[in-house]
């Protein structure tokens, strides 16, 4: 809990810092907003979570959150009868969600077994996995945009609970989030299974040996990754309406940065789901901030100016602060070994001398 | 236990091995390594499914076809490296596979499961509470931890793959009263181990395998240090086991190391080597020796003193400036650190010293496979061909390309970490006589050694360590086992230099 306590405060300091700077940072339309952005990152990140503790990794979930948009948009799509390739089917919500939802499920099952039962490395099985459905996606898009239309998904995206009618307080993708969180959050530290998913990572081999079923536990944590992909997905496809063969490319990246931010090792046997979440508030912070930030300054004539972050550098800071939290990560072990080290040889000093030359 | 053949691919790892062990009985098992030891205990666990042969446990026949079958029918296994997930609390590894719920998804109990740990604790005397995380425990604690999981699932077969590998004499005594407590209790053990002092001192009967069969058992009254070496290579120990050496050589002093102060030791160490001179070192493992070693090579800081080779001052900041200066280290997990594994034997050779082999940045193949060929002759190599993987060779095979691999480039010190470990008899005596032989060439050897034999056949003097200081340095006259024991258990002993 270290890790995630400390990137707890780094995200108070950062909001509090933000808040001071510009006012409108806490104001109701950005925090909306912003809890939107965070909620639906938290979902997947918190699945891909259960994967990276176990020691794998699962690249394919930006293209699932894209494939999952692209299915729904087909099946429940609204119907253009003059120019069905602009839209969808027209079917019901109510088989255009599950299907999308199946659909994820197996994919993370097929690469979950692929991997654990013909010993393939997670890497490849998933980055085969994510060209292959980017390109089902295309395919089924056909090169343009699938309109959902009409069709009451995007009340998922812009509605929510409490506040007025029209002006939500909890967009319902927090509400999800809400969810997704508790299950994971007791799955993963209430369960025997997610007692298992840590052992895996923390000793592949004591897992064997102690009788665990790594392969069906390893094969779940990759349906549970993909699963919260098409959760995230389904948000996406209301939040964005318009799918494109370009949505949720490099979210998985994001989802890795996110969970590595908020103490999930990439060594596996490490990481929370709360750490997850606190990760995934810290990217979507920093890239909303990003837009917030302002800093108002007299020039030399005395006139008011504004100084603002340009949008381009989002990239450079979001990788910025990653580095930086790996390495003061990796400061504070060494930093803590040389302790224990500097211990042990106070320890063995005390112990009388015998015999020395 | 009877009948029991388990094939692999190209091999036969156990024919027709049969074995029967009685409640309250501690059996040893012996043989080198290869001889089917660790097979027939991955047989017993149920993680290999035997090709032919039956097991019977209280009469009953079991099949064990993995390792859920075993723990059903009261069979641990202790592995040399331990199974335990340094990430969960000693609780949660005491009980890991065996939660107490029915589902995958059902509850987990760690109170329940803290309650239930107290008394298994208790019963194999470790004092940390269960919540303790496993990584704050020492590996001798981490041992207990496993035998108090093996008792958790009233395992009635306790096997054990040598359990004091890692242990100081101390931990090792402790873990034999343990033994004696479970052997009391009506459990059946399995003891593997080479190390015969502890058959000797441990077994009821003892078992040998040799090349995957049974090759004899001795019991308690008939088992010797001898008869059961002459089992397991299937001749008597020759004589001249290690080669005749010179009387202790006088040469220059090649390199002195003078108030070397280790990142982690108590004390700064001083001693020289001369041209021609095997320095042992001895001690537990755990003393230091690797960490010193590893500070005059380079590869671990060190915070004062200072070392001279031939005479010039030597401070290597990093492995590259000892290999400059002639001062090399074959270090004791040669898989890990002496090799890579998948590269071919004369890869592997020439990896240090290859700028020599280049012309303009282009690697010269013809040059790089001359001396290779040169160094697999030397030390008679057996490997088919220069381009075979070393992950393919036998262990005694890639310590002789480890030799090669910095006899090639012309060492004034060679550092020899553990240099037998891991290999076979056959192999140890001709290791030896290549020591010796490069010693004889004015070759300074610095050697670590947990054997005693090897310490006492091999060492002009013998320095010897315990708990990272050195408690005396021995010369060849008045080198005794006894002594050496004496000095790295830390017992006392007048300073003897």
């Amino acid at each position: 809990m270290r890790r995630e306590l400390g990137m707890f405060v780094a995200l108070v300091l950062l909001g509090v810092g933000l808040w001071a700077s510009n006012h409108d940072f806490l104001g109701a339309s950005n925090v909306v907003n912003l809890t939107r952005q965070i909620a639906m990152l938290g979902i997947f990140a918190i699945g891909i979570s259960f994967v990276i503790i176990t020691g794998g990794i699962d690249l394919s979930i930006g293209s699932i959150i894209g494939l999952t948009g692209v299915i729904i948009a087909y099946l429940s799509g609204q119907h253009y009868p003059d120019n069905p390739a602009a839209g969808g089917r027209g079917y019901s919500l109510w088989i255009g969600v599950p299907v999308a939802l199946a659909v994820a499920g197996l994919i993370g099952l097929a690469q979950g077994l692929l991997i654990t039962r013909l010993n393939l490395q997670p890497f490849i099985v998933t980055l085969g996995g994510m060209l292959l459905l980017r390109g089902v996606s295309q395919t089924i898009v056909g090169g343009g945009t699938l309109s959902l239309g009409d069709v009451p998904l995007a009340n998922l995206a812009n509605g929510g609970v409490l506040g007025s009618p029209g002006n939500p307080l909890v967009p319902y993708p927090v509400v999800i989030l809400f969810v997704v969180a508790l299950v994971g959050g007791y799955l993963l530290h209430f369960t025997v299974f997610g007692r298992y998913v840590y052992a895996i990572g923390g000793n592949r081999e004591a897992a064997e040996y102690s009788g665990i079923p790594v392969r069906r536990v390893e094969t779940l944590t990759y349906v549970i990754s993909a699963l919260t992909a098409g959760v995230a997905g389904v948000c996406y496809a209301a939040y964005i309406g318009q799918m494109s063969q370009q949505v949720g490319i490099a979210y998985e990246l994001y989802a890795i940065a996110a969970a590595v931010l908020g103490g999930v090792s990439l060594r596996g046997g490490e990481g929370t789901v709360i750490g997850a979440i606190i990760g995934s508030c810290i990217m979507r912070v920093i890239d909303n901030g990003i837009n917030m930030f302002q800093w108002v300054y007299r020039d030399a004539s005395g006139a008011r100016r504004v100084f603002r972050l340009d949008n381009n550098w989002t990239f450079i800071i979001i990788g910025a602060v990653i580095l930086v939290a790996v390495v003061l990560d990796q400061v504070a072990h060494v930093v803590q070994s040389r302790r224990l080290t500097r211990r042990a040889a106070v320890d063995a000093r005390r112990t009388p001398a015998e015999g020395e030359a | 236990m009877r009948g029991i053949t388990k094939r692999f691919p190209g091999v036969v790892a156990l024919q027709d091995v049969s074995l029967h062990l009685s409640r309250g009985e501690v059996l040893a098992l012996a043989g080198e390594n290869g001889a089917g030891k660790s097979t027939l205990m991955k047989v017993l666990g149920g993680a290999y499914p035997p090709d032919a042969g039956e097991i019977h446990v209280d009469g009953a026949p079991v099949r064990l076809s993995n390792v859920r079958d075993a723990r059903r029918a009261g069979i641990a296994l202790i592995h040399q490296e331990l199974m335990l997930a340094p990430n969960l609390d000693v609780a949660g590894n005491i009980f890991l596979g065996n939660e107490g719920a029915s589902a995958l998804w059902g509850p987990l109990r760690r109170s329940r499961m803290r309650e239930r740990a107290a008394p298994l604790l208790a019963r194999v005397g470790l004092a940390h509470p269960p919540q303790t995380p496993l990584s704050g425990l020492t590996v001798a604690e981490r041992q207990m931890v496993e035998i108090a999981k093996a008792l958790s699932q009233q395992a009635r077969i306790i096997v054990m793959d040598e359990p004091t590998s890692s242990l100081t004499g101390g931990e090792s005594e402790r873990l034999f009263q343990i033994i004696h407590q479970l052997r009391a209790e009506g459990l059946g053990i399995v003891y593997i181990s080479h190390r015969m002092e502890e058959v000797l001192a441990l077994a009821d009967r003892v078992m040998v395998l040799r090349d995957g069969r049974h090759a004899g058992g001795l019991d308690r009254a008939e088992a010797t240090h001898e008869r059961i070496v002459a089992l397991m290579v299937g001749r008597e120990l020759q004589s001249h086991y290690f080669p005749e050496r010179p009387s202790a050589p006088t040469g220059d002093v090649v390199l002195s190391v003078d108030g070397l102060l280790v990142a982690g030791a108590p004390a700064p160490v001083s001693f020289e080597v001369r041209r021609g001179e095997i320095l042992g070192f001895a001690g537990l493992v755990g003393s230091g020796r690797t960490e010193l070693m590893e500070a005059v090579f380079g590869a671990r800081p060190a915070l004062g003193g200072s070392m001279r080779v031939e005479g010039r001052v030597f401070r290597p900041q990093h492995p590259r400036d000892a290999i400059r200066e002639g001062v090399y280290l074959a270090p004791e997990d040669r898989k890990r650190h002496g090799l890579v594994l998948p590269m071919s034997v004369a890869a592997n050779v020439s990896l240090p010293g290859l700028r020599r082999y280049a012309r303009f940045g282009f690697l010269d193949r013809r040059r790089e496979r001359k001396v290779a060929a040169a160094e697999v002759a030397r030390f008679k190599v057996k490997t088919p061909s220069l381009e075979r993987p070393v992950v393919n060779l036998s262990g005694g095979n890639q310590q002789k390309v480890v030799l090669g691999k910095w006899l090639a480039l012309a060492p004034r010190v060679l550092i020899l970490d553990e240099p037998t470990r891991g290999i076979d008899v056959g192999a140890k005596a001709e290791i030896y006589r290549h020591m010796a032989e490069l010693a004889a060439q004015g070759l300074a050897i610095l050697m670590i050694s947990s054997e005693m034999e090897e310490v006492l056949g091999m060492s002009d003097r013998v320095v010897v360590m315990h708990e990272r200081r050195v408690r005396g340095i021995v010369p060849r006259a008045g080198l005794t086992a006894e002594r050496v024991a004496a000095l790295m258990t830390g017992q006392a002993e007048a300073a003897a230099v």
